[in-house]
């Protein structure tokens, strides 16, 4: 995989942005370099979201074939390439969820031990700034000003779209714990991302 | 209380909202605000990319590579039945009758995505719904403008008529007292040098009629009877040759974009 680790935002953007301007003209080749490019990353929001390899694979497909019919909408979007194909992927990943919830309820049970236990540990989550957007570096910049266990259920909040009360039983936490936790992230991410606006 | 003149309790409730935690009432409530003023729905947007940032986040992990081959493997078969489109129209004209099986599938395609945005909740991350919120914004937009203009009396936001992730395409607005039907190009949308956008009436009982054909200008204006628009529930646009065909034959490519015609209230 080629690495930009190197590259400056704006840099890792315009490569982007070329790779979906030729996918847009159908070059297939483009979206090859594209995957190349971003797959990694991508299917590393799958797994966060979906937790299980054939699920988060499933759905990196399906985003896939999306970015490479929805390509010729990306400019009209204003959105980083990152960004856009950020949300692609999360909404893949939701609708399968729903999917599989719907069919099977205790479906993600698995799923939510190995939440719990990551939660537990001291380890900050890894986060990774590998060809982020200017706009999520900021936000990288804010959420390392937070708690370990703040930044967690923010995180967790918002990629798998739970609410407070979900969240708390999936986590096995007291609502009101979760609740204070988003509430005192939130404030600390609003401070912080402030400068930024 | 004035929301709006609370950026602090704005700016809370863009945030919650953007991370999915504000829910039920309070929701729906922040969500009509945002809808009315300006400042409310800048914030909320702007939140919402923000915490958009946290999907770039994430720490990547290598797929199989089993995933490349089968995503090549669709993408093969997309192309096929892309040429294949092509294929067909290229194709003399078919008979009207044949048009008819596909008014039908877009008329079967509205009902999906009203169900869509009944369900909209659900679809809540959807590219779509962002692209129905912005319809719906300029629905309400041109209503208003409408009221304020008397002159205008029939509107139109015309939008992907398969239901997928886009916004609004073409604005329309038709003046009955001069006769008078503007079209405005709003997306991005761009057909190739050989093919013309041709714009069509689809009465409820009865074969569409071509209202015109549009250039290439970002801004068009027909002069169209108002009988010709009258008691029509929604427009069309489709993919024709350069120039478009006749009236009588209908459409003869892809129905690309369609919506509902709005007759204002206020005259």
């Amino acid at each position: 995989m080629p690495d930009n680790r190197g590259m400056s935002p704006n840099a890792t953007d315009d490569l982007l942005m070329e790779l979906l301007d030729r996918i847009a003209t159908r070059d297939e080749a483009a979206l090859k370099t594209l995957y190349d490019e971003v797959s990694a990353k991508l299917y590393g929001v799958a797994m966060r979201v979906l937790g299980k390899v054939e699920w988060a694979e499933d759905a990196l497909q399906d985003s896939f074939l999306y970015i490479w019919r929805a390509a010729p909408d990306y400019r009209a979007s204003l959105s980083p390439p990152m960004a856009w194909m950020g949300l692609i992927v999360r909404s893949r990943c939701l609708d399968l969820l729903r999917r599989q919830q719907a069919e099977r309820v205790n479906a993600t049970q698995e799923l939510d031990e190995t939440l719990a236990d990551q939660l537990g540990s001291d380890d900050p989550g890894p986060l990774d700034t590998h060809h982020a957007s200017q706009q999520a570096q900021a936000l990288h910049r804010c959420l390392s000003q937070l708690e370990h266990k703040q930044r967690e259920v923010v995180t967790l909040a918002y990629l798998r779209d739970l609410s407070h009360g979900e969240l708390a039983e999936q986590l096995r936490l007291p609502l009101g714990t979760v609740k204070s936790w988003i509430r005192r992230g939130l404030e600390k991410l609003r401070g912080c991302m402030a400068q930024f606006a | 209380m004035n929301l709006h003149r609370h950026p602090e309790l704005i700016d809370r409730l863009a945030s919650a909202h953007a991370l999915g935690t504000l829910r039920g009432g309070a929701r729906r409530r922040f969500e009509t605000l945002a809808r009315q003023h300006p400042a409310i729905r800048a914030a909320a947007l702007a939140w919402q990319a923000r915490v958009a940032g946290l999907t770039e986040l994430q720490a990547p992990v290598a797929p199989d590579a089993a995933v490349w081959t089968r995503i090549r493997n669709l993408v093969h078969a997309d192309q096929a039945q892309a040429a294949l489109a092509r294929q067909r129209a290229a194709a003399p004209a078919p008979a009207s009758s044949s048009w008819w099986g596909r008014l039908g599938f877009w008329r079967g395609a509205t009902a999906a995505a009203t169900l869509a945005a009944v369900l909209g909740g659900w679809v809540a991350v959807g590219l779509q719904h962002e692209g129905e919120q912005r319809i719906a914004q300029l629905q309400a937009e041109l209503q208003t403008q409408a009221a304020n203009q008397t002159r205008i009396e029939y509107v139109a936001v015309l939008a992907d008529a398969q239901g997928q992730a886009r916004g609004p395409e073409i604005l329309v607005t038709f003046d009955a007292q001069r006769q008078r039907l503007t079209l405005q190009r709003v997306g991005g949308y761009q057909e190739a040098a050989d093919k013309s956008l041709q714009l069509w009436a689809l009465p409820p009982d009865g074969k569409p009629r071509s209202l015109g054909v549009l250039g290439e200008d970002k801004l068009l204006q027909l002069t169209t009877s108002a009988e010709a628009v009258q008691a029509v529930p929604a427009l069309a646009i489709s993919l024709e040759p350069k120039g478009g065909v006749p009236s009588e034959g209908g459409p003869t490519g892809p129905v690309l974009f369609s919506g509902s015609l709005i007759r204002s209230l206020s005259l």
